[in-house]
């Protein structure tokens, strides 16, 4: 029963840093309907980003997130300017095309700038951990779920009671019904693209301290993103997170239960049912 | 779903293409004749490799419209195939292929009844799925596939035929098996544009529903254009496995495969049969250099001290899927009928300026 428990456990921690590249995706797909297949890349940079600013000046990597974060809301927006607002009424296969070859070009200049060399982020607390009631709580996971949730709830609440965050809701409900409101859908789409990038940039910071740093570490964590977004349902923000959540405590039981090699393999097979019998997933509007 | 802007395929072909095509076949036979260097040997096998693909690729993906990004599946199949028979029980390639693209088929029947209900996007995802899901079994179950060890290749065993004895050494054999795959895929491809197949799968990528309204079979259909294109697409990579002779499951089922793979097409001009082989002919020659820039000395074309050479070592070793990332993103952004398409633009408007100056204004 223990290793059940602490299985479900450190599921439900690292399912709240899957939660927030899940939420960075929907909210890109709601209001772009773009299937962003450079996410997980923006999560490398992340990391990267975190890397360097450790090994330069010893700053925490969550006390990094505050420079991180800002860096790739930039990022993704100059990216939505320039290359995805040309693509947003083009073949869906060309837009992932786009995203796709944009994902290459980001990870292999890494690799040419960082080389492919593993790179560890240690810090004093990496590999600590806390014992709750006889079950093992690892520290850095403990943290990044605390974070992810306060970052979560800050942006429930921008989407909800501000104006911006409303545009930008409006935007991804109905685009021409926007803009006959008199909102300036090309500015949320570039908000949300760059709010999209600076969450997954997030994630790669929190779990900088637990994951090995390489260039194509990106492609994993696309493909987890996308199974986490039909879960719940493309476009809902609760969706993904209750569908990280998922995906985590299903990854951690099969690494228990099935294989340890076969727990990604598990997940696919997820993706695969859920694609043919209920793709418009938990919470999920379903559109075509 | 937004219609495409190609054009239909022509019923019959000009009598000048079929003459141009055999003329540039008989070039490439007797081309080994006068060019030794294995190095250009090599470069021409792995051109007719990605034309092969490209091909394969362009049957399930150009015209019938279905991007799979998970081509991968059929192509490793057909490498592992093609290996583990020779290696485990010592049947030649030229019987373990067609064992290949028969299992290729097979697959794609259960894949394509899995996966061709799903549309656009969804469908793009449940490919790489798919593809992904093959590549981590071909890890984790080492016991039949040797897992992450892969299959090294100890020796293929000569060919007897027609009273002479071919070797399987040198590059030269696999330079002329290369070129008759190569001949046959697109032979194929042409077979199948010019026939009612053909036809139906341009109706289905056109409008899924309009063609199922007018009594199309959508899922027999797909169904056969995806198993016409896994078996080109196992046959090569059973090739590719008893040419570079080495296989692991990263290199045999990777997404990258996948990626380039429709590249190939992107890059050339979709859904036309001289479109892989433009793509082809640009990407392969691109990644080569910037995999082996030595190679443009070995072949005489730049000096040892050359400063393209040491600028390529130094700045963009290994920096192919780099360039590649960006001529996608520059080919989507400007030439989403790629090669193909800008070559027709520029032929088109050089046509128009030859036009009387009062004949009606063809748009732009």
């Amino acid at each position: 029963m223990t290793v059940f428990l602490q299985s479900m456990l450190s599921g439900l921690l690292v399912g709240g840093v899957y939660a927030l590249i899940g939420v960075g995706l929907t909210i890109i797909f709601g209001v772009m309907r773009v299937i962003n297949f450079a996410h997980g890349d923006l999560l490398m940079l992340g990391m990267y980003a975190t890397w360097f600013i450790f090994t330069k000046s010893g700053l925490d990597p969550y006390v990094a997130l505050l420079a991180t974060a800002p860096l790739l809301f930039l990022w993704g927006a100059f990216l939505q300017k320039v290359f995805i607002n040309r693509v947003l009424n083009a073949l869906p296969q060309n837009q992932i095309l786009l995203t796709i070859g944009l994902g290459l070009i980001m990870s292999n200049s890494m690799m040419l700038l960082f080389t492919s060399d593993y790179r560890i982020l240690t810090t004093t607390y990496s590999s600590s951990s806390f014992d709750v009631g006889g079950l093992s709580v690892s520290q850095p996971l403990l943290y990044s779920f605390l974070i992810t949730a306060a970052i979560t709830g800050a942006l429930f609440w921008f989407l909800s009671r501000t104006d911006t965050g409303q545009a930008i809701r409006a935007t991804a409900q109905d685009r021409e019904a926007a803009q006959l409101m008199g909102i300036n859908v090309r500015w949320t789409s570039i908000l949300a693209f760059g709010i999209g990038s600076a969450l997954s940039g997030a994630a790669g910071t929190l779990i900088a301290p637990t994951y090995y740093i390489y260039p194509q570490v990106g492609s994993a964590f696309t493909l987890k993103a996308f199974v986490i977004v039909v879960l719940g349902g493309m476009g809902s923000i609760v969706g993904a997170t209750l569908g990280g959540l998922i995906i985590g405590v299903t990854e951690s039981l099969a690494a228990i239960y099935v294989a340890s090699g076969l727990k990604e393999l598990v997940v696919f097979v997820l993706f695969l049912a859920l694609l043919l019998f209920r793709p418009s997933g938990l919470l999920g509007k379903s559109r075509a | 779903m937004t219609p495409s802007p190609l054009r239909p395929a022509h019923r019959g072909s000009s009598l000048a293409a079929l003459l141009a095509f055999a003329a540039a076949v008989i070039l490439l036979a007797i081309f080994p004749s006068f060019v030794k260097k294995p190095y250009v040997l090599h470069m021409g096998v792995m051109l007719f490799l990605a034309v092969i693909q490209g091909q394969a690729w362009n049957v399930i993906g150009g015209y019938t419209g279905q991007y799979s990004v998970g081509h991968s599946a059929f192509f490793g199949i057909g490498a592992y195939a093609t290996m583990m028979l020779l290696e485990v029980n010592k049947i030649p390639p030229w019987w373990g292929i067609w064992a290949a693209m028969a299992s290729a088929m097979i697959l794609s029947l259960i894949i394509g009844s899995i996966t061709f209900r799903l549309r656009g996007p969804y469908f793009v995802l449940a490919s790489i799925s798919v593809a992904e899901i093959i590549r981590l079994a071909a890890l984790h179950f080492k016991g039949f596939t040797r897992g992450a060890e892969g299959f090294l290749l100890s020796s293929i065993p000569p060919l007897h035929l027609f009273g002479t004895e071919i070797e399987f050494f040198t590059k030269r054999s696999f330079y002329y098996v290369g070129l008759l795959l190569a001949v046959v895929t697109i032979a194929a491809n042409w077979a199948v544009q010019h026939s009612k197949l053909g036809y139906y799968f341009q109706a289905i990528r056109e409008d899924q529903d309009a063609a199922h309204s007018l009594g199309i079979n959508l899922s027999f259909y797909k169904n056969v254009a995806l198993a016409i294109s896994a078996a080109f697409t196992a046959a090569a990579g059973g090739f590719f496995a008893m040419f570079v002779k080495f296989i692991d499951p990263n290199i045999a089922f990777g997404l990258d495969v996948s990626v380039q793979i429709v590249l190939i097409c992107i890059v050339g001009g979709i859904g036309t049969i001289i479109g892989p082989v433009l793509g082809a002919m640009v990407l392969v020659p691109l990644s080569e250099i910037l995999r082996n820039p030595r190679g443009l000395v070995q072949v005489g074309v730049l000096s040892a001290d050359s400063g393209v050479v040491r600028f390529i070592e130094t700045y963009l070793s290994n920096a192919h899927l780099l360039v590649f990332g960006i001529l996608v993103v520059v080919v989507i952004l400007f030439a989403p009928e790629g090669v193909l398409g800008v070559i027709r633009r520029i032929v088109g408007r050089s046509r128009r300026r030859r036009t009387a100056p009062d004949a009606a204004a063809s748009p732009a």
